[in-house]
């Protein structure tokens, strides 16, 4: 017993690395900072990788999208072996794709599952362990705290998505996709994933339950899932409106080729079928361009609107996937009545969208802004001295 | 720890904790109101009080965690919402909860915290070692702290307190859960910590064990300080002796001989007690009654001298 505080070379005040910030640079002080977050992810990740849940949730996801796969892989099969048997015609596109889209909205629905149970008892779980505080009182900042817990959370979730990743591969190999599509969509994937445990961490940090912040953060998930179709569907029946068209014209001609006008500038792409002629009427119209960024808070449209897809506007004829019919669907909405109406203005318009008008950027940056808000609640109740408690706590 | 450093804060650079005027509320309830605190370095200062007297509420306070409502803290001179890295440093804090990271060891928990503290990497593992071993550990260092006992688990988060040698401590219920061996050791861990110059704030129920560590106690009650003294002046205002006798019967009249106010004891064995105020007078009482040829079997202090406080302040208040 005794003697040995005396007996240690003192880490004290003077002595101390951490000492008042800015005098040795703002690059230290970055160094700092990261190393501080860094030493939170190691404490966590140690946490995460004893305990035994976390593998069988990994071991369940993993077969659970192993099953998913092979089914879909057999229908898809069955499918074709139909189809062979009516129509001598035998389509080889829409195996892969088919395969991967399947997979790929397995995935992301378990995602959206998994990402909440791995975030949402980061904070307040310490916190209802007394834990939390002993984070407080070393020289950890909240952002540290925050920031590592974000971290870790998130890293514990990209292991299951490496997980799936053989099974988004497997899709590919299927034929009629490349990397690229595998690549974008798990960058995206990492990015919701990234975006729901941000959500996650933030409502734990702000709530006083663990039981209660993992199902909010289940609801706010929903609320982005079902949520945003459901607010997008009433606030389309909301937003009515007119457009200026008049008459669509049955045309003989298949497609006309594209003629410079009297004042010498192309004319708009012509759809096959029809001509807009007479007086501009106004014609009631759901004016979905202003509730479509509500649609874009969906992960679905961000995910499928981003992977992109071949550009069809010259064929009449394709067969859409399901992601291109999601991301198809999200782009009209954007562009409004104005640019899918028969005849707005006018003017023909295209029937197809190009991608010159993503959707995905509006929806995930809306989505970080929201992450963003919860993360800064959560910094801002990690704050000490604590001025006010989350309703119920007690801090150690 | 430099005296320099503190003597030029404003306040006179006193080093140690001390609160001034403290208040802190939860939504209605008053959990402490005005507390005046002061723990000199050097010195172990007892925080004394029943349940929800608000002793955790000012700790937490004298902690940096919980800001006060009004009132100033300063540890060693430093200001908590100015200078939290600096005033974080010098503090190390057990906690009523123990709040123990499960599944690491107890080396793992004590390298993430002088981690967390920033510590120098080339003597953290050194430096691990010290504590474990001071904390009697050593043999269980690379066990998860899920299996050691709660008494274990209190030593090694008093470990964990004093991972960056910090000049205040401030420990809540460090001995509760603890078996009587580890009392005494952190009785006397806690005596050769103040030696060094630190200021040591324990709060306990456990008033007996005060007894023997404090240097000076400061009895908080429903969120005020209800009195602050040393154990001299404790020991001074007097005490209740017992005494048992083989003949109970002639140990009563020799005290009523004597002219002394003594009561009765009911308990297991019978007793009498009385107050006495200073030691001479328990000692020359004693030699009264052995050469009074009374068979004197146990002639002791019915209660610590802090304990003796407590209860007069408890009957106070009724």
């Amino acid at each position: 017993m005794s003697n040995v505080t005396e007996a240690v070379p003192s880490p004290g005040p003077q002595g101390s690395p951490a000492g008042p910030r800015g005098t040795t640079g703002g690059w230290n002080a970055v160094v700092g900072y990261l190393r501080g977050i860094r030493d939170v992810v190691v404490l966590e990740m140690k946490q995460r990788l004893r305990s035994r849940g976390w593998y069988i949730m990994l071991g369940i996801w993993f077969v659970v999208i192993a099953v998913v796969t092979w089914l879909t892989w057999l229908a898809w099969n069955a499918t074709m072996e139909a189809r062979r048997s009516v129509t001598a015609m035998s389509p080889q596109d829409g195996a892969g794709s088919m395969i991967f889209e399947v997979v790929l909205a397995f995935v992301l629905l378990f995602a959206l599952l998994v990402a909440p149970a791995l975030s949402a008892h980061a904070i307040d779980g310490d916190r209802a362990g007394g834990t939390l505080a002993i984070l407080q009182i070393t020289l950890l900042t909240p952002g540290q705290i925050l920031w590592g817990k974000f971290c870790a959370g998130w890293l514990a979730a990209l292991a299951f998505l490496a997980t799936s990743a053989p099974f988004l591969v497997f899709g590919m190999f299927q034929g009629g996709l490349t990397v690229g599509h595998v690549v974008v969509s798990l960058v995206m994937l990492a990015v919701e994933l990234a975006v729901v445990c941000g959500i996650g961490v933030g409502i734990s940090a702000l709530a006083g339950r663990p039981l209660f912040s993992i199902v909010v953060t289940y609801l706010a998930v929903a609320a982005l899932v079902v949520g945003s179709l459901i607010s997008f569907g009433l606030g389309s029946q909301l937003a009515q409106g007119t457009v200026l068209a008049n008459t669509p014209q049955a045309r003989s001609v298949l497609y006309a080729p594209a003629q410079p006008n009297q004042q010498g500038q192309p004319t708009e792409p012509v759809q096959p079928g029809y001509t807009c002629g007479g007086p501009l009427v106004e014609h009631p119209a759901l004016r979905t361009e202003r509730v479509a960024w509500m649609l874009a808070l969906n992960p679905y449209v961000v995910v499928a609107d981003a992977i992109p897809y071949p550009d069809r506007s010259g064929s009449a004829f394709y067969s859409a996937g399901m992601i291109e019919s999601i991301s198809q669907g999200a782009r009209s909405a954007l562009a409004g009545p104005d640019h899918t109406y028969l005849c707005a203005n006018g003017v023909p318009q295209p029937q197809y969208l190009k991608q010159t008008t993503p959707l995905w950027p509006l929806g995930l940056g809306l989505q970080l802004v929201l992450t963003g808000l919860l993360m800064w609640l959560g910094w801002r109740s990690l704050r000490t001295p604590a001025g006010r408690l989350p309703r119920g706590t007690r801090i150690a | 720890m430099s005296i320099a450093e503190s003597s030029n804060v404003p306040g006179g650079g006193a080093l140690g904790v001390s609160a001034e005027g403290v208040s802190r509320r939860f939504g209605t309830v008053h959990a402490v109101e005005h507390i005046d605190f002061h723990a000199p370095a050097g010195k172990v200062t007892a925080l004394i009080g029943p349940n929800g007297a608000g002793k955790t509420t000012l700790l937490l306070m004298l902690a940096s965690l919980l800001r006060p409502d009004s009132g100033t803290i300063r540890i060693d001179g430093l200001d908590p919402l100015r200078d939290s890295a600096a005033v974080r440093l010098r503090i190390g804090w057990m906690p009523d909860t123990l709040g123990v990271w499960e599944s690491l060891t107890a080396r793992e928990i004590l390298v993430q915290m002088a981690h967390f503290y920033r510590l120098p990497q080339a003597g953290i593992g050194q430096r691990v070692d010290e504590l474990l071993e001071l904390v009697r550990l050593d043999a269980l260092a690379d066990q998860p702290a899920r299996v050691l006992s709660r008494g274990q688990q209190q030593r090694l988060s008093l470990a964990r307190a004093l991972i960056h040698d910090p000049s205040v401590l401030l420990l809540d219920e460090p001995a509760s859960g603890l078996d009587p061996g580890s009392r005494v050791e952190l009785r006397n861990l806690l005596r050769s910590l103040a030696g060094a110059g630190k200021a040591v704030v324990v709060s306990s129920h456990v008033l007996s064990e005060l007894d023997e560590i404090a240097d000076g106690a400061v009895f908080v009650n429903q969120g005020r300080t209800v009195k602050q003294q040393t154990l001299e002046e404790a020991a001074r205002q007097g005490r209740r002796y017992a005494i048992t006798a083989l003949d109970n019967q002639a140990l009563a009249v020799k005290l009523g001989e004597l002219g002394l106010e003594y009561r009765v004891e009911a308990g297991l064995r019978p007793s009498v007690t009385l107050l006495l105020t200073h030691d001479d007078g328990a000692a020359a009482l004693l030699r009264e009654l052995v050469t009074a040829g009374i068979g004197v079997v146990s002639f002791a202090p019915a209660a610590g001298a802090l304990e003796e406080t407590y209860m007069n302040l408890e009957t106070e208040r009724r």
